[in-house]
């Protein structure tokens, strides 16, 4: 039995999105490693799976066909729908898996703290096409070249000039920075407040002064868009500021990564799982020296060991999921979750070169991937380092440094 | 006991450290991008010496006398703090060479100097799974199979070829070959091949296990100190990197965790350099356990090489992912010094069984 699978929600939505993995991401994902492409085309597809780019603002109704019950105070499965989809897409491949989902980082904070005229304005610039005839996606502007792990000193800045925003700064990192139709970008609005001042603006491309840089050629995830983003004086109108009063500030920001993090670490696993599944597909049928592969301790062993760490990862985010889903803090559970399964992924994959030896060389080999996609998540949504950071500061109190 | 350097060594020390900072970290980045090695190269590896410093004298070679693993393994090290996959064409020729030139026949030793005075390359491959078909045929042998992917199999007139206890040099006209980029060491000039190949008793070089495991023995010990330099390279960018980044108020540098990760793949890269140094020694030595130290030098530089590296790019963070900073490039590096010849360890655990 499978406590955290035991469900027919659950399942359906492992089945369908393990399916799609398997048989549309699986195949295009090593052409999209090596052209570092994104997969228009199948972004297109998956939106009639309800992977649509503002799928965040959705819910899930469309990925499930059911409505959440309204009452804040029952439990919600959100979570944990997020976190055994995102481990099957994951499984096909992360970096379009990211490339799927990146538009959800900036649809996240317009969901918590956007206004409904807000939500709208953000639905409308993703509708249609572009001039590309690709489908319409968003990014989240938060990082900045000085500002990586210590989101707290942005400095990207906004001034108020009568009914508008004046932003200026540059921002690093940034999922679909080239594409994106709509970005949400944070930006200090009132320098002595601190975070508090920090605020989150949708800002259209075409916007002038808002302008796209450059593309970075990365070591994974190279099927999803990397790139940083300018802003030059870019007016953003009042009403398209996020979040009102003491609402709205970077510490809402923070909460929202302990909603993201399970489903990070369980992209992890997902491509831990890739891994583990390819090597023992090979020891099944290998030998070396003329005796199984299966035959062997040193091989087996680590197979047993592999399944061990990718179980507690899976483990890990579900619990995460689930006190997220039932309303109760889950900060440490979060960052509990996201640090395992990305040594979890890292160690995986590792292993799974070593094993396969001089095969896993050969340019466009799927483990090989999926070891340079896996450092990624030792990195974004708070390094390996704040993870740590965060669940010691749980135990004591205090930041160690 | 001495650790220090004798003269000469001292000089080959002073002079590649020079050229691997200079030339071979200049051009590396390059080099990646390109998947292929810049044509200064030859040049100026030739005039460094390398590609026929194993080659016989009398076969308008460099060698005179014994060859010295531990010169080689010096000189390794300084290689992989440079440019792993340029430090692998430096190196490709030594295992042919040596191996041609202490039991080729006069055919071998004519068919494969004369191309490396020339200019050409060579490979070692190892059939570490035995995986190779090789029958009698005549007063030879036919092989029947694939290679690699191996580095320099791209380019190479020559493979020196290991199988089960049968050493073989193969002429690449014998080879169908496809030349490939794989994602560390691109400049490599790799290859893959389909072997189908009457190899005349002329080039059936060795019938010797102890044969065999001798060139694994050189090759793992310059692979160790390669490795080591890999490891070493990584955190010398690591720690400049996490002097200059500020986060939360600090050097990021000055954080316990960082303090850790760096210290400890140092103390990985040193111990790593250390060991394949003393295999390196034993091998000139002649001791009878020259062969288990190289392994074993091998074995405790891939485990440090994969670690540093990944911890660089965890140091350098978002940054290390990018192809801007220069550790990225070193993750993908590690990767081919743990997959040639096999898994060490797995070759170990079958050797001690058998």
């Amino acid at each position: 039995m499978d406590l955290f699978h035991d469900s027919p929600m659950f399942n359906g939505v492992r089945q369908m999105l393990g399916a799609f993995a398997k048989q549309s991401i699986r195949p295009i994902a090593t052409k999209h490693d090596l052209e570092e492409s994104m997969p228009w085309d199948l972004m297109k597809m998956a939106q009639g799976f309800g992977l649509t780019q503002t799928a965040v603002l959705d819910g899930r109704k469309k990925l499930t066909g059911q409505d959440e019950d309204p009452d804040p105070k029952k439990p919600k499965s959100q979570s944990r729908i997020s976190v055994v989809g995102s481990e099957e897409l994951a499984y096909g491949c992360a970096g379009i898996c990211l490339a799927l989902g990146g538009s959800g980082l900036a649809a996240s904070p317009v969901s918590r703290m956007g206004t409904t005229e807000q939500k709208e304005e953000f639905r409308k610039l993703l509708a249609g096409l572009d001039e590309k005839g690709h489908i319409k996606v968003a990014a989240m502007a938060l990082s900045e070249p000085s500002t990586g792990s210590d989101i707290s000193g942005l400095s990207t800045s906004a001034r108020k000039d009568g009914d508008h925003w004046i932003i200026r700064g540059s921002k690093q990192w940034i999922t679909n920075g080239q594409s994106a139709a709509v970005f949400v970008v944070w930006a200090q609005t009132e320098p002595a407040a601190g975070r508090a001042g920090v605020r989150g603006f949708i800002v259209a491309r075409g916007t002038p002064g808002l302008i796209p840089g450059k593309k970075e050629t990365k070591l994974g995830i190279r099927a999803s868009e990397t790139a940083q983003v300018h802003f030059e004086d870019v007016r953003v109108h009042t009403d398209m500021m996020l979040g009102a009063g003491s609402q709205g500030g970077l510490s809402d920001t923070k909460k929202m990564l302990d909603s993201t993090r399970p489903v990070v670490a369980a992209q992890a696993v997902g491509i831990a799982r890739a891994a583990y599944d390819y090597l023992l597909d090979r020891v099944r049928g290998g030998t070396t020296r003329g005796t199984p592969l299966a035959s062997h301790q040193h091989i087996m062993f680590e197979l047993a060991e592999m399944n061990m760490e990718i179980t507690a990862s899976r483990l890990l985010a579900h619990r995460a999921a689930w006190l997220a889903d039932h309303h109760q803090e889950n900060v440490a559970e979060a960052s509990m979750a996201k640090a395992h399964a990305a040594r979890t992924a890292q160690h995986v994959t590792t292993r799974a070169m070593v094993l396969l030896g001089e095969e896993a060389l050969q340019p466009g080999h799927p483990v090989e991937k999926w070891y340079r996609d896996a450092k990624i998540y030792d990195i974004f949504e708070g390094t390996g380092q704040i993870q740590r950071r965060i669940i010691a500061k749980h135990l004591t109190g205090t930041n160690p440094v | 006991m001495r650790f220090s350097l004798d003269d000469e060594q001292g000089l080959v020390v002073q002079t590649i450290k020079r050229f691997s900072d200079r030339d071979l970290r200049g051009w590396a980045a390059d080099a990646d991008r390109a998947g292929a090695p810049p044509d200064k190269l030859t040049a100026m590896g030739g005039e460094l010496g390398f590609f026929i410093d194993a080659v016989p004298a009398e076969h308008d070679g460099m060698l005179e006398g014994a060859y010295a693993h531990a010169t080689r393994a010096l000189r390794g090290f300084e290689l992989g703090r440079g440019c792993a996959g340029l430090a692998a064409l430096l190196e490709t020729n030594v295992e042919p060479a040596l191996a041609v030139g202490r039991w080729g026949s006069p055919a071998a030793k004519q068919a494969l100097f004369g191309s490396l005075a020339s200019g050409g390359l060579a490979t070692f491959i190892f059939d570490s799974r035995a995986a190779l078909d090789v029958v009698p045929e005549g007063d030879g042998v036919r092989v029947t199979g694939s290679l690699g992917p191996a580095p320099a199999l791209g380019a190479a007139s020559h493979v020196v070829l290991a199988t089960r206890d049968l050493l073989l040099l193969v002429d690449a006209s014998a080879l169908t070959r496809e030349a490939i980029t794989p994602s560390g060491w691109r400049a490599a000039k790799w290859g893959t091949a389909r072997v189908d190949a009457r190899v005349a008793a002329d080039f059936v070089i060795a019938r010797d296990a102890d044969a065999v495991r001798m060139v694994l023995a050189w090759s793992h010990v310059s692979l160790a100190a390669r490795a080591a330099g890999v490891a070493t390279a990584s955190m010398e960018y690591a720690a400049q990197y996490a002097t200059e980044r500020v986060q939360f108020g600090q050097a990021i540098g000055t954080f316990e965790s960082l303090i850790r990760l760096r210290d400890d793949a140092q103390t990985g890269a040193h111990a790593a350099r250390l060991v394949a140094l003393h295999a390196a020694w034993a091998l000139d030595a002649g001791l009878p356990d020259a062969f288990d130290f190289a392994s074993r030098a091998r074995v405790l530089a891939n485990d440090v090489v994969a670690r540093a590296t990944i911890d660089a790019v965890q140091i350098f963070g978002g940054y290390g992912f990018v192809n801007d900073y220069p550790v990225e490039k070193l993750m993908r590096d590690a990767r081919p010094f743990e997959a040639l010849h096999g898994d060490e360890r797995f070759n170990r655990v079958l050797a001690s069984k058998e």
